[in-house]
């Protein structure tokens, strides 16, 4: 470390995209979708996922997504075709339906892994490829009996379920064929839950305790005092989110690292995110969701500028260890079921 | 010749160096390192190019995998063809967004009008009996199971039904292993359920209903036969499946986009072809009554009766009366009548009794 130190490199990661550009490639992909039923949308996913990576860059150089629109579209048509026997035999025989879902139930573990594996080893940072190792039993331990576990012991577990999922996601994140190393303490998920949830009582009380007086005391009604009411639980709700997802997102890049390769740190703060977040959610409603790509942008250039990436001489030495030949089927099977896999 | 500054990018590795790159007419390039050193030479079947995306730089990609990254985000090489630029032409042209919001309405529209039900008929057509006869055992397994209960009818009553039954089977030579009449105990009031593999339940309230008009049951009975000649539990099978697809895969890729227009569009969507099914049901029964001597107006007096008997027990979801897979389908259905309004069933009935009526004049003349 010592040696190496004076060339460490740290930056915040810059994201480039423009709210207006992306607007225009994100809508007439959506076009192109809808008018070829869908078969564009492997196209459009493909040029989506360049744009937000290529905007992206750290030290640099951007991020690279390297599926071709065969790989997703493959994957697709697999999965569309298993999801209309689905339709149709459940419907003939409901047994079979039954069948059908239980055994979609059983290869779930695996089509998750797929999933992560496919979208990390098409992503590529200065020609070298990330990949996921992630193994079936695992994931039955994280996604099935620790969830589970949480619930069993009231939710007290949660939190640190929650930190063991995270972990486990992100150790078996490589790339170049060096495992990320998280080193996070489930500490830190009680502190976010606990200071969320105490937020949360104590604002609830007191917009219940001072909506509740507003509401009787106004003379024009109680119309004008609902509407105050209904904005501060909506602002409420906005603290709270951000509240957890900074102090977590901190501590997760805090604690994350490829040794000799890259560390990171974040200095997310809650009301900026807060007003980041309730903001989107506003956009989205005006606008009936047409803001959702302006809204992933901002997003985007938001975390990338409290983003700090430190990069490490070692970086110059890996090679990459990946082959790039996944079916994209995982994902898609898992996407088109509708099994998502953000845990927070 | 033009010369680009970039960065020179290793094959399957992190090493990177400040390069530039000679770009001759011929399609020739030559790269040399910042230090003069040259790296790479080129020729136009040994590289291509990554995709043109707004806002960012081409890559060069190279045979062995090495790749050449211009540092300018706007340039984009000479040898792109106009194929290679098409994408992102469209993409950065506000007049491509502004027309889309036209073209999409338009083309939905005539996917739901005319696509999907014209494919979802075809379809049917190659779908084997036993499906349907299939389809038809577990509905009234599931039904006998859940929403019906044996028949208290006496053995007279279902006499006289039978025999009504009995005049359709044979006027309209209906193959008897295929249609079966059931009668059930049904809590929801009067109605008449037609299952795809040809079993009809009536329910005993609609017996009872109808004692003194057998001509009524009869336009109800045929009604029924209509939706089992014309295979529409099937169809409807077939259209919900396409427009899922087809709406999955139209807008599946689209964040939160999905599960709204899933949710909403192919529910309503369901409502309307469940109405153009009873009303294709109803012709059936109107075409097919004066075969027995009756008017059509006998299905307006039907519809009356029944209207009658549900407007005073208030159950409003009895009006389903296609029990089968349409009423576990979602909850939309209980907001948004699946039905055409009744009094236009009755107008329409009435007006089928008063054309037979001229036509029998005209014949009598």
């Amino acid at each position: 470390m010592e040696n190496g130190s004076s060339l460490d490199r740290t930056d915040t990661i810059k994201f480039s995209g423009q709210s207006g550009e992306y607007f225009k490639l994100w809508f007439v992909n959506m076009f192109l979708s809808i008018i070829t039923l869908g078969i564009y949308s492997a196209w459009a996913k493909v040029r989506d996922t360049q744009y937000m990576y290529g905007h992206t860059q750290v030290d640099g150089q951007s991020f690279r997504f390297l599926a071709t629109p065969m790989q997703i579209l493959k994957g697709r048509i697999v999965a569309v075709v298993i999801f209309i026997l689905y339709m149709v035999l459940s419907q003939i025989n409901p047994i079979i339906g039954i069948v059908m879902a239980l055994g979609f139930l059983v290869a779930m573990p695996w089509l998750i892994i797929q999933g992560i594996k496919f979208s990390m080893r098409m992503t590529a940072y200065r020609n070298v490829r990330f990949s996921f190792e992630g193994t079936y039993g695992g994931v039955i331990v994280h996604f099935l009996l620790l969830p589970i576990l949480g619930a069993i012991t009231l939710y007290l577990a949660m939190p640190w379920v929650v930190q063991q999922i995270q972990q486990y996601l992100n150790n078996n994140i490589t790339y170049g064929g060096k495992h990320f190393e998280q080193k996070s303490s489930a500490g830190q998920y009680y502190i976010a839950a606990l200071f969320s949830l105490g937020i949360a009582l104590l604002g609830g009380a007191l917009i219940a305790g001072l909506g509740g007086a507003a509401i009787a005391s106004a003379p024009t009604g109680p119309s004008i005092g609902l509407v105050i009411v209904g904005l501060a639980a909506f602002a409420l709700f906005g603290i709270v989110t951000a509240v957890y997802q900074s102090i977590i997102y901190n501590h997760i890049m805090k604690t994350l690292s490829i040794e000799n390769v890259v560390s990171f740190d974040a200095e997310m703060k809650t009301i900026p995110f807060a007003v980041l977040m309730l903001t989107n959610l506003l956009l989205i409603i005006v606008t009936f969701g047409l803001a959702i790509p302006v809204v992933k942008i901002r997003t985007a250039r938001y975390i990338a500028s409290v983003t700090k990436v430190t990069i490490k001489p070692g970086i110059d030495e890996l090679i990459n260890t990946v082959e790039g030949s996944d079916s994209a089927f995982g994902e898609e099977a898992a996407g088109l079921f509708d099994t998502d896999l953000s845990i927070v | 010749m033009i010369t680009i500054a970039g960065n020179y990018q290793l094959a399957g590795r992190s090493e990177m160096h400040p390069a530039s790159a000679k770009v001759y007419d011929t399609g020739h390039i030559i790269i040399h390192h910042e230090n003069g050193e040259q790296i790479m030479d080129s020729w136009p079947d040994d590289y291509k190019f990554s995709d043109v995306i707004p806002g960012l730089a081409v890559d060069l990609q190279l045979a062995d995998g090495a790749l050449f990254i211009p540092n300018d985000n706007r340039f984009r090489w000479p040898q792109l063809t106009s194929n290679n630029l098409l994408a992102e032409w469209l993409e950065s042209h506000w007049l491509v967004v502004f027309s889309s919001i036209l073209i999409v309405p338009l083309f939905m529209w005539s996917m739901i009008n005319y696509v999907l039900p014209g494919a979802a008929h075809a379809a049917v057509a190659f779908l084997p009996d036993s499906i349907a006869e299939s389809m038809g055992q577990q509905t009234l397994y599931i039904l006998d199971k859940t929403q019906l209960d044996p028949t208290e009818l006496s053995p007279e009553q279902q006499q006289r039904v039978t025999k009504t039954w009995q005049r359709i089977s044979d006027e309209l030579e209906l193959p008897t292993d295929k249609y079966q009449l059931h009668f059930r105990k049904f809590d929801l009031g009067a109605n008449a359920m037609a299952l795809p593999d040809g079993s009809i339940i009536v329910t005993d309230d609609i017996v009872t209903l109808m004692a003194d008009n057998p001509d009524a049951l009869l336009a109800v009975l045929l009604h029924e036969v209509g939706h089992v000649e014309h295979k529409h539990s099937l169809k409807m099978v077939a259209q919900t499946t396409a427009t899922t697809m087809l709406f999955a895969m139209m807008f599946g890729d689209i964040d939160g986009a999905g599960e709204l227009i899933l949710g909403a569009g192919t529910g309503l969507l369901q409502t309307a072809f469940s109405r153009d099914m009873e009303r294709e049901a109803d012709e059936f029964s109107h075409k097919n009554l004066p075969k027995f001597n009756i008017s059509p107006a006998a299905f307006a007096d039907a519809m009356t009766l029944l209207l009658s008997s549900h407007s005073s027990t208030e159950e409003e979801n009895a009006e389903d009366s296609e029990g089968d897979i349409r009423s576990t389908l979602s909850h939309w259905l209980q907001y948004l009548s699946s039905h055409p309004e009744t009094q236009a069933r009755i107008e329409s009935a009435k007006q089928a009794g008063d054309e037979r009526q001229r036509e029998s004049n005209d014949s009598a003349d």
